[in-house]
């Protein structure tokens, strides 16, 4: 239980790495604000069940990241009902596979729009609750692509790569105020993201990494975990790669 | 409790990083081969109250890293036991600091024999133990200094970006096997091995972290602790910087 009686809110816990976290988070004592684009029967009824396992409390919220608008009425609400926030998971993102010279620019300020915009903006609105209280966790989903650069992820990986500097000048401004930033890079990791890639491609890197598999989305948010807790209280403005050893 | 039931093998345990990982390791639940370069009182009465106190055993083992076949000796004593290792922590290590121009070649040579050679060849004797079971998990202390280099660092950071090399070496051999690999590089910690540094420079270190302050060995204790535990199952090959955001 290493995140007894703390309040951690999850973007994009409809599925994979984000659902994995309010479960692992759940398991961890926290109370979880849950969001998600649309509200799903099949969320809810998860939730339920989390809660009635673990005795924590978890709130759903769905609005569009992008809506800035209702993230804003998100946060003032937030505010006014003095809810403590002890950590944000920023996971919430959408991936494009195309070789660089295929990228339509549509879809190239697409990706940026959803996988850093809204992700600074988001923070940038939460992170004032903390500075306020002078302590917080920042977890930020990046991903290797946004440092290995890899064919067919020239927009997600730089959109990747930005949420990554992003992390070290919040960790930079902030330490200060006692609040810490982190990102993680998962690598191969068994998602519906994963399964729109060509298989092939998904095969050959599974034998690159060291432990020769993907990753499951409960190793990553194992991880995310940690970043939030109490044992990486020394540890901020890093960028931890959960890939199995990719190289 | 997140090694409980498990068996790690802990050297540099008298005082610092080694001596908080320890005793951590214990409060966790984990059976510890405690490793020490010399027999005293004080430190086999300490293993004894640790293992009273949390019900598990700790068995202190004492050899020079300095005398191979004393290395030797400590892993065969080791093996003997029986017992199945599951961790392995790489706390001990030197430091004498020394200008590029003044450096000897005989405090190269020491430097490199204590933080590299002999560490080595103890891991070598220890992940045999552990390929038995075709599972486990190896720490090694770093240093940032083994990343940026450091002035009046040279043999230290040397030896420390060996560490790392090492590390990442035997990640993609022993991965497939089973075995996860990975280093911590500490930034500064309040430690006996930086009491000696003047309170100006010291103060001048303390700002260039993003948290400014220096850390506690208990700080790099808890990374070694989530690196050794199943929740860090698909990171291997890496190096967490536990410094505070210094770099």
């Amino acid at each position: 239980m290493l995140l007894k009686e703390k309040t951690v809110i999850i973007t994009g816990t409809s599925r994979g790495i984000g659902r994995a976290m309010l479960e692992a988070f759940s398991a961890n004592g926290a109370n979880v604000i849950a969001h998600a684009r649309t509200r799903s029967e099949e969320l809810e009824s998860v939730m339920a069940s989390l809660q009635s396992t673990y005795g924590n409390l978890i709130s759903p919220v769905y609005f569009e990241l992008t809506d800035y608008p209702a993230m804003k009425a998100f946060v003032k609400d937030l505010v006014a009902r003095k809810v403590t926030v002890d950590a944000l998971v920023n996971n919430a993102g959408i991936t494009h596979n195309a070789l660089f010279q295929m990228t339509g620019e549509e879809e190239l300020r697409r990706q940026f729009e959803v996988n850093f915009f809204s992700l600074f903006l988001f923070t940038q609105q939460i992170s004032r609750l903390m500075t306020r209280r002078q302590a917080g966790s920042i977890i930020n989903i990046a991903s290797t692509a946004g440092s290995d650069g890899n064919p067919g992820k020239a927009a997600y990986g730089a959109t990747k790569a930005a949420v990554i500097c992003l992390t070290k000048s919040i960790a930079a401004e902030l330490g200060g105020s006692h609040v810490r930033a982190n990102a993680i890079a998962p690598g191969i990791t068994e998602t519906r993201m994963l399964a729109s890639m060509p298989e092939l491609a998904v095969l050959e890197a599974k034998q690159a990494a060291d432990l020769r598999r993907g990753g499951k989305p409960s190793e990553v948010a194992d991880v995310a975990v940690f970043l939030a807790s109490e044992l990486a209280s020394y540890i901020t403005g890093q960028v931890i790669r959960v890939d199995g050893g990719l190289k | 409790m997140l090694l409980q039931d498990k068996t790690a093998v802990v050297t540099g345990c008298l005082q610092g990083i080694g001596r908080a990982t320890l005793d951590l390791f214990a409060a966790h639940g984990a059976n510890v081969f405690a490793c020490c370069q010399i027999a005293s009182d004080e430190f086999s009465s300490h293993c004894s109250e640790l293992a009273k106190q949390h019900g598990v055993q700790i068995i202190p083992l004492y050899f020079d890293l300095l005398d191979d076949a004393a290395v030797k000796q400590g892993a065969v004593a080791i093996q003997k036991t029986g017992l199945p290792l599951d961790v392995l922590v790489n706390v001990a290590g030197m430091n004498k600091d020394a200008l590029f121009h003044m450096v000897t070649m005989e405090q190269l040579r020491l430097t490199f024999q204590i933080n590299v050679f002999s560490q080595i060849a103890f891991t070598q004797y220890i992940t045999r133990i552990m390929l038995r079971h075709k599972q486990g998990s190896v720490i090694n202390i770093a240093s940032i200094a083994g990343m940026d280099g450091n002035p009046g660092q040279l043999a230290y950071a040397a030896s420390k970006a060996a560490v790392i090399a090492v590390t990442k070496t035997m990640a993609a051999e022993l991965g497939p096997l089973g075995i996860r690999v990975n280093a911590v590089a500490p930034g500064v910690i309040a430690t006996a091995m930086t009491a000696a540094v003047p309170g100006e420079a010291l103060a001048r270190l303390r700002a260039r972290s993003k948290l400014l302050r220096v850390g506690e060995p208990v700080e790099v204790a808890k990374v070694c602790l989530y690196l050794a535990s199943d929740r860090a199952s698909f990171i291997t090959g890496q190096v967490i910087r536990v410094d505070g955001g210094m770099g």
